[in-house]
């Protein structure tokens, strides 16, 4: 064998090692360098997460009565990327779901979303529908039948308010850190407690780790994952109770709507109104009514448009609203504040009196402030004043208030905010109102475009201490207001959920109970005050007519009436009471809108609440 | 000793009586090794998503291990053979070659575009995998006889002979249309042009002609840009190529780098296994080996088929004589250029054509063929003439 010949078999030795040397290298870089990249791709590659829907938890009232619970149904469920890619999947959909293939073509590319990874597109399918779907789902990829917890409501209407309702996820929220965890078709808490709790509420879901095959299918379960049931709320609502109270609203609207307005043709319209019963010693909060009101199972699997549009109609007074916690004109209910910064503050003194002559000229003859009481009321003192709800006596405490250091300190808006107005109480509901407590600054700014309004005016901390101009108060701030009162002094935030029970069955307290601050007001004075307030009440008050067959040696009531002026609408009708006078029990506060007088249209209800809560026939 | 040996060279001659029972060990063990290697992959690829639509897990397994066996035999019986008497009879082996390649033209079934299978009734066949084998006699015969004892003895004439006799092969397969085989085909042609001794100038003209007709083909359209697109799609690795033979190799490399230094573990390759990698028991057993053994197993491997292509080439260049050394080379040359492009395929550094990876492969006609190449090489080795000298120095040692 000739040289020549070796050489070239030493070449070919050479490329062979070169070659084992590239290939061994690329292995390096892909498994060595590269390998824990290309494992986490494989593993999504391979393996596909899919979740168990978990029961949302249920709502009881104190007394363990089931108000809203969980009930499963199945439901079509599709991935908008893969769907969308395929007109037959559609096609078949649209023909076993009932949908147009338009419509089912619409809601796919408007979700076309990368972060909607699951869509809804029908809830509560029947099971000849679901066992054809699971047939044929070799025809329909990205296409899923899964479990779905829709609510049930078995007190219907009653604390609709209160309990809110649940509904699909939007898009937004979807994108929103909060709502990190859901997906697609995912229900939530859309209002009131069911928006308040929806991290208790909502379970955690359950997960399926599964492989699957190149074209989808599912091989192998590789981890599964059982769903925690959401935790069950306890309420502070007597549900008994509620539906009392909110038949009492109900009745005596209709029954205000049948009076008309003195000296006129016009009937009152009453468009709506609330009742707050608070217990005074926890603030719970043990009925809450808002009327008009709505069936939350409209909410169930998602409300038709025409049923929405119907709600949001004007005409319909706004039935979604809870008007327990709107602002509303307080009028003369608001004169406990006044009463109380004015003994406080030495304007008046337990027996400073005054004389009511109808008409009032402190701000100048050409500001003449008038009393209700045209006629005039005479000469009263503080709880006088009180009694028969004296604009005249209040309108000077105000003004005192005012002149008081030149109102630089604001001394009325000051003690309207140690009694709570102006913010929120803080009760575990959503979309709670601040009310309104208006000051210079605030007037500064509201009237900002239009100069010469921009003035604080003597007339307006005047007016304020009656109740009117532009303070706004909530029907459950003036319960908290008057339930300081009752409790001389002590402030307890509102709550509705008393209890939480876990998916293990352990209960514990909601955070939120008995969480309270001493205001540190003066007992002699609120003293005074209660001793006005029982005399409303009592013949000769601005609320006797009503109070006059109802056993108030057994069970005093202390209250006070309101009737607010609306520029533009007829009085609003107040009355905020609490019970038994000594060992206050109850608040009872309701409001009526554009019902007039309070002491006659608005105490008949509450003293109907009060001979339910004493049990009195 | 040295001295005597070199001296004794010219009078070489051979002992014939004296000649002993020599067998490689190495290169059947190696060999045994592997393919029984393959037959578990097979095994571990298969048993779960079954390809083809069988029902018994170990279909392929079995399959496997039956052309195992028989491969065993073919290599025990052709030892029986002395390799001179195959050198003696190239023609009749052209003719089977040419035979097979044009019926399966004529009555092959096609598979993923290309007629290359034959169905026999109890089994398929691809003629092309044997006929590379052919190839390599019929080239080998033709070559041998250029030169006797001097080197430099490639005439132009004898090149074109040759040529003409590669370029039969090679056109019979580019018609099925394959290809990957072609192009082995024509490595181990250029490889046996080298190692036979051949003038560089004749191996570049060949080369040089090739591509020529190549780019011809291209511009006449014989072979169709997608055609090319889909070889050269190692070239673009990123994710937009992720249809057809882009997705395999994508495939591919999640699985063997998934696999990481140890790997998953014997039938643990969730890639593979659940044929995320088409082809994954065939052209792309590799993957599953990166998967499931990792990068350690993958050496392992490579350097498993690399001694045994060494092996070739060893006893290639101790023959005893320019057929014998050309045959065995020449099978080291199919070994080496199915290795080489098939791992470099399914790691990305190597065109997508589809040609098994030897020994591993699951397919009769592979692993038969390659039992029956390496058969012809341990036939070298034990037929080999050993010269006076060697026999001497061994009895002197004694």
């Amino acid at each position: 064998m000739g040289l020549n010949i070796k050489i070239r078999f030493r070449i070919v030795l050479y490329l062979l090692a070169i070659l084992a040397v590239v290939l061994i290298l690329r292995l390096y870089f892909l498994q060595i360098m590269s390998g824990g990249l290309y494992a986490e791709l494989a593993s999504e590659n391979i393996s596909r997460e899919k979740t168990v829907s978990a029961p949302r938890g249920n709502i009881y009232d104190r007394n363990g009565k089931l108000l809203v619970k969980s009930v499963p149904v199945k439901a079509v469920a599709i991935e908008p990327l893969i769907v969308s890619e395929n007109e037959d999947v559609m096609r078949i959909l649209s023909e076993c779901l009932n949908i147009s293939y338009e419509k089912i073509k619409e809601k796919v590319e408007k979700s076309n979303l990368p972060y909607t990874d699951r869509l809804i597109l029908k809830q509560d399918i029947d099971t000849a529908t679901m066992i054809y779907l699971k047939e044929n789902s070799d025809k329909l990829p990205g296409v899923e039948v899964i479990d779905l917890y829709l609510r049930e409501y078995d007190f219907g209407f009653l604390a609709s308010h209160l309990l809110g309702y649940t509904g699909e996820i939007d898009e937004e929220r979807l994108q929103s850190e909060v709502y990190m965890d859901y997906e697609g078709g995912d229900q939530i808490g859309l209002t009131g407690l069911e928006e308040a709790y929806e991290s208790l509420l909502t379970g955690k879901k359950g997960k399926i780790i599964y492989e699957v095959d190149p074209l989808g299918r599912p091989v192998n379960i590789l981890e599964e994952t059982d769903p925690i049931s959401g935790n069950d709320l306890y309420l502070t609502i007597d549900i008994d109770l509620q539906r009392f109270v909110e038949e009492a609203l109900y009745q005596s609207i209709l029954e205000v709507r049948q009076k008309k307005i003195t000296n006129t043709d016009e009937y009152y319209k009453v468009p709506g109104g609330a009742v707050v019963v608070l217990d005074t010693r926890n603030g719970q909060v043990l009925a809450m009514a808002s009327y008009p009101t709505y069936n939350p199972e409209l909410f169930v699997g998602g409300i038709s448009q025409a049923e929405y549009a119907e709600l949001e109609d004007p005409e319909n007074h706004s039935p979604l609203l809870n008007r327990a916690v709107m602002s509303f004109p307080p009028g003369s209910a608001i004169k406990i504040v006044p009463a109380y910064a004015g003994l406080t503050e030495g304007i008046i003194s337990e027996y400073s009196r005054f004389t009511c002559a109808g008409v009032w000229y402190g701000l100048g003859p050409d500001f003449p402030k008038y009393c209700w009481q045209r006629g005039g009321h005479g000469s009263l003192d503080i709880r006088g004043a009180i009694k028969n709800s004296c604009d005249i006596y209040f309108y000077q405490v105000g003004y005192g208030l005012l002149l008081k250091n030149n109102n630089t300190e604001e001394l009325l808006q000051q003690y309207l905010r140690t009694f709570g107005f102006g913010s929120a109480t803080g009760i575990d509901l959503p979309n709670e109102d601040e009310g309104l407590v208006p000051d210079k600054e605030w007037k500064k700014d509201y009237f900002k475009d239009q100069p010469g309004y921009t003035v604080w005016f003597p007339g307006d901390t005047v007016n304020m201490a009656i109740g009117q101009g532009d303070l706004l108060v909530t029907p459950l701030q003036l319960a908290q207001a008057y339930s300081i009162l009752a409790n001389r002094g002590l402030e307890y935030k509102p709550y509705l959920a008393k209890e939480i029970k876990d998916s293990e069955g352990n209960l514990f307290p909601d955070s939120s109970e008995d969480d309270y601050q001493d205001l540190n007001l003066d007992e002699s004075f609120v003293k005074i005050i209660e001793d006005g307030m029982v005399q409303v009440v009592s013949p000769g008050g601005t609320a006797a007519g009503t109070f006059w067959d109802f056993p108030l040696s057994e069970i005093q009531i202390a209250g006070k009436t309101g009737t607010a002026e609306f520029f533009g609408k007829q009085d609003y009708a107040w009355f905020a009471s609490y019970a038994p006078v000594g060992s206050p029990q109850y608040v009872v506060v309701a409001m009526l809108e554009e019902a007039g007088s309070g002491g006659s249209n608005v105490a008949p209800m509450i003293e109907k609440i009060y001979r339910y809560l004493f049990n009195i026939d | 000793m040295i001295r005597r040996r070199k001296s004794l060279r010219d009078f070489a001659s051979f002992d014939r009586e004296k000649r002993k029972i020599r067998f490689d060990f190495i290169l059947f063990f190696l060999v045994l090794a592997i393919s029984s290697w393959g037959v578990l992959v097979i095994y571990s690829a298969t048993r779960e998503t079954l390809p083809g639509g069988v029902s018994d897990p170990g279909y392929y397994m079995k399959r496997q291990l039956i052309w195992l066996g028989a491969g065993i035999i073919i290599f025990i019986v052709i030892q029986f053979i002395n390799y001179r008497k195959i050198q003696r009879y190239w023609w009749l082996i052209l003719a089977l070659g040419i035979f097979s390649l044009v019926a399966v033209l004529l009555f092959g079934y096609e598979v993923h575009g290309s007629k290359s299978w034959i169905d026999l009734r109890f089994t398929t066949i691809q003629p092309s995998e044997f006929s590379k084998i052919f190839m390599v006699i019929v080239l080998s015969a033709i070559m041998s006889k250029w030169r006797s004892e001097k080197v430099s003895n490639v005439t132009f004439r004898k090149v074109v002979i040759a040529s003409f006799a590669a370029l039969t092969f090679v056109v019979l397969v580019l018609l099925e249309p394959d290809y990957g085989t072609a192009l082995i085909y024509f490595i181990v042609f250029i490889g046996l042009l080298f190692i036979s001794g051949a003038n560089f100038l004749y191996i570049l003209s060949i080369l040089g002609l090739t591509a020529g007709g190549f780019f011809l083909a291209l511009n006449a359209g014989f072979i169709k840009q997608y055609q090319l697109d889909r070889i050269l799609v190692f070239l673009k690795p990123d994710v937009s190529s992720m249809e057809g033979a882009g997705y395999n190799l994508y495939q591919s490399k999640l699985a063997i780098g998934s696999g990481g230094l140890l790997g998953k573990g014997l039938f643990l390759g969730r890639q593979t296994n659940l044929s995320y990698v088409p082809e994954h028991h065939t052209d792309f057993i590799f993957s599953v080996i990166g998967e499931e053994v990792g990068f350690i197993g993958a050496i392992l491997v490579i350097l498993i088929l690399g001694i045994i292509i060494w092996r070739c080439f060893y006893i290639a260049s101790n023959s005893s004589d320019t057929f014998a050394m050309l045959l065995a080379s020449g099978i080291g040359f199919i070994i080496l250029s199915q290795v080489v492009i098939n791992i470099g395929m399914t790691i990305g550094i190597m065109p997508i054509i589809g040609i098994p990876l030897p020994f591993l492969s699951s397919g009769g006609s592979s692993l038969i063929s390659m039992f029956l190449g390496v058969a012809l090489v341990e036939n070298v080795f034990i037929w080999r003439e050993v010269r006076k000298s060697h026999v001497i120095a061994y009895q002197e040692f004694k």
